[in-house]
C-alpha cells in the first residue's frame, strides 16, 4: 500500500515537536487516500527511529555517522533513496529552518510537485488539497500537485501532536551518501544578553507599527514599566536595531507564556505568534482591523497605538 | 565577484486586500514594493561588491511595473539587470518562475553568488531560491544572517539562522545560492544621484522564448491553484469599542476586574 512518509527532524538528538504533529497529519491524509502512514529518520544511530516508532506504524531508518546533524545534500539523497525503495505517495516535512532548507530540493529529486507552508490538508476525490497562508497570513490559498507524488511542508502547530503508544516497526534502508558540499563548523547562540524575558509575568511587545526607536521606547518601554513587566518586540523591531535581540519574541527568538501579553503594532505573523500564543491573556492594539493578531487575542482595540497606549497609562493612574 | 540578486515585487502587506471571484486579489487597490527580504539581499550583495569589486546584476520576473523595483535596486548601487517579462511565466508556479530565472542567470555565465530573500512576503513559499540552487547545481544555504568571503573570493563562511536564537556556522564554496533572512544588514536608501544614475542603467527585457525557458504557464507548473479566500477564525478577540481614551479605560478595567491579570 502506498505510504505517506514523514521526514523526522531532530536537533542535538532531540526529536522535534513538529515531527509528532506531522505523524498526526500523515495518519489523517493516509486514511483519506487509503494509504498508510510511515516515517523516515536520518541520524547517526537508530535511537530516534526507535522513538518515532512509538508514534507511527512503520519507520525507515537511514543510519550513517554523516547524519549526526542535519545536512541539505545528504537529506535529499536519503529522501530519494527511501522513496525509490518503498512505495511512497506523499512526503511531509516540517516548515522549519531545516525543512525549508531541503524540501524544495527533495521534491525536485523525486520528481514531485511541492506545496509549502501548509496549515491544513483535505482529501477531495482522491486529491490532497492543501491550505496555506499567503500575504502575511491575510489570505489563505488552496493548492494541489499535478504530479503522482507530492511533497508538502507544514507550519508548526498545524496539527496536534500524535500521542505515543504505538509499537511500529523499524526497517533499515542502506544509502551510500556522498560528501556534502557544506561543512558545519559550529552552532552558536546569538541572543546572549542580560535580560531573560521568558520568565516575565507581564510583557508589552511592540512591532513594526511603533515606527521608530524613540517612539518604541516612549510607548512600549514605558507601558511595560508602568505595568511592572518586561518589554519585548517582534522581529522587524530587532532587525531595525531599536532593541536587543534578547527581547525578540517568536520562532527565531524567545517563547514566552506570561499572564498578560500586550501586542502593539504587531500584525500577528505566524512566526511571532509561535512565541507567545500560550500567554494567558493577550491584548492586541492595531490600526488594521484585519490584522491576524486579533484572531488569537483576548481583547482587541482597533486604533492608533500612539493614542491608545498613552490613554492606557492615564487609566492605570 | 559576479553576484546576481533575484528581486520580486510584492504588494504592501498593509494594503486593503479585496478578492475578485475566488482566484485573484484586486490589484487596483494595491501599492506594490520590493519584497523586504530581497532588499536585504540587494544590500548584502552591494557590501560584497564594495569589498571585492565585480558587479551586481538584478534579475526580476513579472509584469512591466516591476521595473520600478529593479530601478530601486539600481539606485541603491546595482549595476544592471534583466527583466524577465512574460505573462506565461507569471502564470506559472514557483517551479516555472525558478526555471526562467535560472535561464537568465545561465545567460550571464561565470556567476559566483546568487542571492535572494528567504521568502516572498506574498506567496510565503520559501521555494524559489532552493529550486534555483538545485537547477543550477550550485550549493546553497537558506536563512542566511551572516556572510564572510575568504580572500580567495571562493570560500564562504555562512551563518544559517536556526530556531531559538541559534546560528549554524557553515563553510562552503562558490558558486552558491544564498537566501537572505531579514536583519542581516540595514539596507541603504537610494541617494538622489543614485536615483538619477539608475534611470540610465542597462535593463534587458527577456521573454520566455528569448531565454529558451521550457516549462511555462499552468501547463509547465507542478502544482495546481484552486482558490484563495480570507481566513475564517474560530476565535475572535473581544473588540473594545469607543475612541482611544474610552477604549483604553474599558480595557484597563477589564484587565483588572474581568481577566484579573493586573
Amino acid at each position: 500500500m502506498a505510504r505517506i512518509l514523514v521526514i523526522a527532524e531532530q536537533r542535538n538528538g532531540k526529536l522535534s515537536e513538529a515531527t509528532l504533529e506531522l505523524c498526526k497529519a500523515a495518519k489523517e491524509i493516509a486514511s483519506g487516500l487509503g494509504a498508510t502512514p510511515a516515517a523516515a529518520v536520518f541520524y547517526k544511530d537508530d535511537s530516534i527511529a526507535k522513538e518515532v516508532a512509538n508514534y507511527i506504524p512503520e519507520v525507515f531508518a537511514v543510519v550513517d555517522a554523516k547524519l549526526a546533524s542535519y545536512d541539505a545534500d545528504l537529506f535529499v539523497q536519503a529522501v530519494k533513496a527511501v522513496v525509490e525503495a518503498q512505495d511512497v505517495k506523499g512526503v511531509l516535512i516540517p516548515h522549519s529552518y531545516d525543512g525549508v532548507d531541503y524540501a524544495g530540493k527533495a521534491a525536485l529529486a523525486i520528481g514531485a510537485g511541492i506545496v509549502s507552508n501548509c496549515n491544513k490538508a483535505a482529501v477531495e476525490g482522491g486529491t490532497v488539497v492543501f491550505t496555506r497562508n499567503t500575504y502575511n497570513g491575510k489570505i489563505q490559498e488552496q493548492r494541489s500537485v499535478k504530479t503522482d507524488k507530492f511533497v508538502a511542508t507544514f507550519e508548526k502547530g498545524a496539527y496536534d501532536k500524535e500521542a505515543a503508544g504505538g509499537a511500529g516497526s523499524v526497517t533499515a534502508v542502506s544509502v551510500s551518501l556522498t560528501d556534502s558540499r557544506r561543512k558545519i563548523k559550529e552552532v552558536i547562540a546569538t541572543m546572549a544578553g542580560s535580560v531573560d524575558i521568558s520568565q516575565a509575568k507581564i510583557i508589552v511587545s511592540g512591532g513594526r507599527g511603533t515606527k521608530e526607536k524613540d517612539k518604541y521606547n516612549d510607548v512600549i518601554v514605558n507601558l511595560a514599566k508602568k505595568l511592572g513587566g518586561e518589554y519585548g518586540a517582534s522581529r522587524p523591531v530587532v532587525d531595525a536595531g531599536w532593541t536587543d535581540a534578547a527581547r525578540q519574541v517568536g520562532q527565531s527568538g524567545k517563547t514566552v507564556v506570561p499572564v498578560l501579553y500586550v501586542a502593539a503594532g504587531i500584525s500577528g505573523a505566524i512566526q511571532h505568534v509561535a512565541g507567545m500564543k500560550g500567554s494567558q491573556c493577550i491584548v492586541a492594539i492595531n490600526k488594521d482591523p484585519e490584522a491576524p493578531i486579533f484572531n488569537i487575542a483576548t481583547y482587541g482595540i482597533v486604533g492608533d497605538l500612539f493614542e491608545v497606549i498613552p490613554a492606557m497609562m492615564e487609566a492605570l493612574g | 565577484m559576479k553576484i546576481v540578486v533575484l528581486v520580486k515585487e510584492v504588494p504592501d502587506m498593509e494594503s486593503k486586500f479585496k478578492i475578485v471571484g475566488d482566484a485573484k486579489i484586486d490589484e487596483s487597490q494595491i501599492a506594490f514594493k520590493m519584497n523586504d527580504f530581497d532588499e536585504y539581499a540587494v544590500e548584502a550583495a552591494l557590501q560584497l561588491k564594495e569589498k571585492f569589486g565585480g558587479e551586481v546584476v538584478i534579475v526580476s520576473s513579472g509584469p512591466d511595473r516591476v521595473t520600478k523595483e529593479v530601478r530601486q535596486a539600481f539606485a541603491m548601487g546595482a549595476d544592471w539587470g534583466i527583466h524577465v517579462s512574460d505573462p506565461q511565466i507569471d502564470e506559472g508556479d514557483n517551479f516555472v518562475v525558478a526555471g526562467a530565472l535560472v535561464k537568465a542567470i545561465e545567460s550571464l555565465g561565470g556567476v559566483d553568488l546568487v542571492m535572494t530573500g528567504v521568502q516572498a512576503e506574498d506567496d510565503q513559499a520559501a521555494l524559489t531560491g532552493v529550486f534555483v540552487a538545485d537547477m543550477l547545481n550550485f550549493s546553497h544555504c537558506t536563512n542566511v544572517v551572516k556572510i564572510e568571503v575568504g580572500a580567495d573570493q571562493k570560500s564562504l563562511t555562512i551563518n544559517r539562522e536556526l530556531e531559538g536564537g541559534l546560528n549554524e556556522v557553515l563553510e562552503m564554496a562558490t558558486p552558491a545560492v544564498l537566501t537572505i533572512q531579514s536583519g542581516i544588514n540595514q539596507p541603504r536608501y537610494p541617494t538622489l544621484p543614485g536615483i538619477m544614475k539608475a534611470k540610465k542603467k542597462r535593463l534587458d527585457l527577456k521573454k520566455a522564448a528569448d531565454l529558451g525557458v521550457g516549462a511555462i504557464g499552468e501547463a509547465g507548473s507542478k502544482t495546481k491553484f484552486h482558490k484563495i479566500f480570507f481566513p475564517v477564525s474560530e476565535h475572535k478577540a473581544e473588540i473594545i469599542q469607543g475612541d482611544a481614551k474610552a477604549a483604553a479605560k474599558t480595557l484597563v478595567d477589564k484587565l483588572r476586574n474581568e481577566a484579573k491579570v493586573i
